[in-house]
């Protein structure tokens, strides 16, 4: 599943820049992200977190610097060995559970009637929606949306996964059962990007890089951030970088 | 390049409107609606055997453009855009697989209304019936493409509203479909020879009013197919990979 060009690093962002209009949603931005791990993207609204998961997944273009992902440049080509879950649901709202994880894996190369069969149920099962597969996603909670949203990103086993504030709206317990599933897929080789607003994510995750203004404030293990801001929670190191970014830019 | 997906995404899009029983139930009730009120306002069944190939033309262009537009519309605020073109299939493969999509219900649509006019409403016509509705088809497959190629505009559905009677107006109004295009200022005519409308009533009058044959409207038909090849490749081009911009 794993080809050997993502072994060491699965995503490559050099010096990236990227503008709306005005706004400049990311500012010289550079990350390496290695493969196989779960890597948070943390930071508060507007950060850009959206911004450069859109870049790294080809809907958006630097305007300067570069971006890799998998050893190539995003388009088409790698598109069908990345999982892209998008902020909002992005779903096929008259259509049943089922139908649209089964589009969105028919779509995604997954062929072979039998093993698409297959791999949907199971993907279905893991969002704990198999009871409900014959409903039509407008008769969901926000929460079970969310969950077909990412079988519908995870469906066809990408090595890369791009996941959007993946764990917005979920119970607890649920959460839980993710964060195992991305454990697993992680020792499988999968790399795996979540962006988030809560630490409890961010405590998951082998990672993190702290986004402020569409620049990374602040990186490393949850541990190491904890330990080297000298504070007890990672809420508190981050406001703690927030804080001493201010410091330095005043 | 090779579209390899289209298949797949028509057979979405017809899954998605098979579900949704309302509108089912609409794209069947609402042309026959429209066909009686129109009907019962021409007592005289001459005057509505006359206007009967113009009003035909008319509805096959403007419920498929009408369809077509809106639902692609939503597949962008609705975020699935976003999916699609983040994926592997492309642009083609979306355009096509809309036309494949969409064109089985215009079609749908199409018969009931001209087997509707023909058989309850009555109206008398010269031309075999199956040559009346493969020049139909030929109609429709320019407007799905045209539906696309607009609602690419349109950011939003209040938008995608505007466009409809820009639409839909001056095709009527210069295509000849309520009063004669040699009775209007030459400089009118000129602009209706641009509008696919005018190839669509032009083409149905001459089979359904004069008995041609297909082959007879050959010019009018590669008009009509030459528009269809336009739209669907303004409409690949026209499809943004990105989002937001
Ligand atoms: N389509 C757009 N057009 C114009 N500006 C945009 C657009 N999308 C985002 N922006 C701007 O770019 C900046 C970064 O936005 P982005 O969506 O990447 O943030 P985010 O970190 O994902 O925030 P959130 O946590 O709210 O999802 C913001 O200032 C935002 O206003
Ligand atoms: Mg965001």
């Amino acid at each position: 599943m794993v080809t050997s060009d993502s072994k060491q690093v699965a995503v490559d962002i050099n010096e990236v820049t990227f503008r709306y209009g005005n706004i400049r949603a990311l500012d010289a931005l550079s990350l390496e992200i290695p493969a196989g791990i779960s890597f948070g993207l943390l930071g508060p609204n507007g950060a850009g977190k959206t911004t450069l998961i859109r870049l790294l997944v080809g809907l958006l273009k630097p305007k300067h610097g570069s971006v890799r992902v998998l050893g190539e440049v995003p388009s088409r080509r790698v598109a069908y060995r990345i999982g892209y879950m998008p902020q909002l649901h992005s779903l096929y709202t008259e259509l049943s559970v089922q139908q649209n994880v089964d589009f969105f894996a028919k779509i995604n190369r997954l062929s072979g009637g039998a093993e698409r069969a297959r791999r949907v149920e199971e993907t279905i099962r893991l969002v704990d929606l198999w009871p409900r597969r014959n409903d039509s996603v407008v008769k969901l909670s926000g929460g079970m949306r969310q969950r077909v949203s990412l079988a519908c990103a995870i469906v066809h086993n990408p090595p890369l996964l791009l996941l959007d504030e993946p764990t917005v709206g979920l119970d607890p317990e649920l959460r839980v059962t993710f964060w195992e599933h991305f454990a697993n897929l992680n020792e499988q080789g999968v790399t795996i990007i979540v962006s988030s607003h809560t630490m409890d994510d961010a405590a998951h995750c082998d990672h993190l890089a702290f986004m402020r203004d569409g620049r990374v404030i602040a990186q490393g293990g949850p541990e190491e951030l904890r330990s080297d801001t000298g504070q007890t929670t990672l809420e508190d190191a981050f406001l703690y970088y927030v804080r001493s970014g201010e410091r330095n830019a005043a | 390049m090779l579209p390899r997906y289209a298949f797949t995404i028509a057979g979405r899009v017809c899954r998605q409107l098979l579900r949704d029983r309302r509108t089912m139930a609409l794209i069947v009730v609402v042309p026959i609606v429209v066909m009686t009120l129109i009907g019962l306002s021409f007592p005289e069944g001459i005057v509505l055997d006359r206007i009967a190939p113009a009003l035909l033309a008319t509805m096959a262009l403007f419920f498929s453009f009408l369809l077509t537009g809106i639902s692609f519309l939503r597949e962008r605020s609705q975020g699935t855009m976003e999916r699609l073109m983040a994926s592997s299939v492309s642009r083609l493969d979306v355009v096509l697989g809309y036309l494949l999509g969409f064109f089985i219900f215009a079609l749908t649509q199409t018969l009931i209304i001209l087997l509707f006019t023909i058989y309850v409403l009555d109206v008398n016509y010269n031309g075999d019936l199956w040559q009346i509705f493969v020049f139909q088809i030929v109609i429709i497959a320019g407007a799905v493409n045209l539906g696309i190629f607009i609602s690419t505009f349109a950011r939003n559905e209040f938008q995608m509203v505007q466009f409809i009677p820009l639409i839909l107006f001056p095709q009527v109004f210069l295509c000849g479909v309520i009063w004669p295009v040699e009775q209007m200022p030459e400089y009118l005519q000129w602009i209706g020879r641009f509008l696919p409308l005018k190839y669509g009533v032009d083409g149905l009058r001459d089979i359904m009013l004069s008995g041609m044959s297909l082959i007879d409207v050959w010019f009018e038909l590669l008009v009509l197919v030459g528009f269809t090849v336009a739209t669907s490749v303004l409409a690949t081009l026209t499809l943004r990979r990105g989002v937001g911009g």
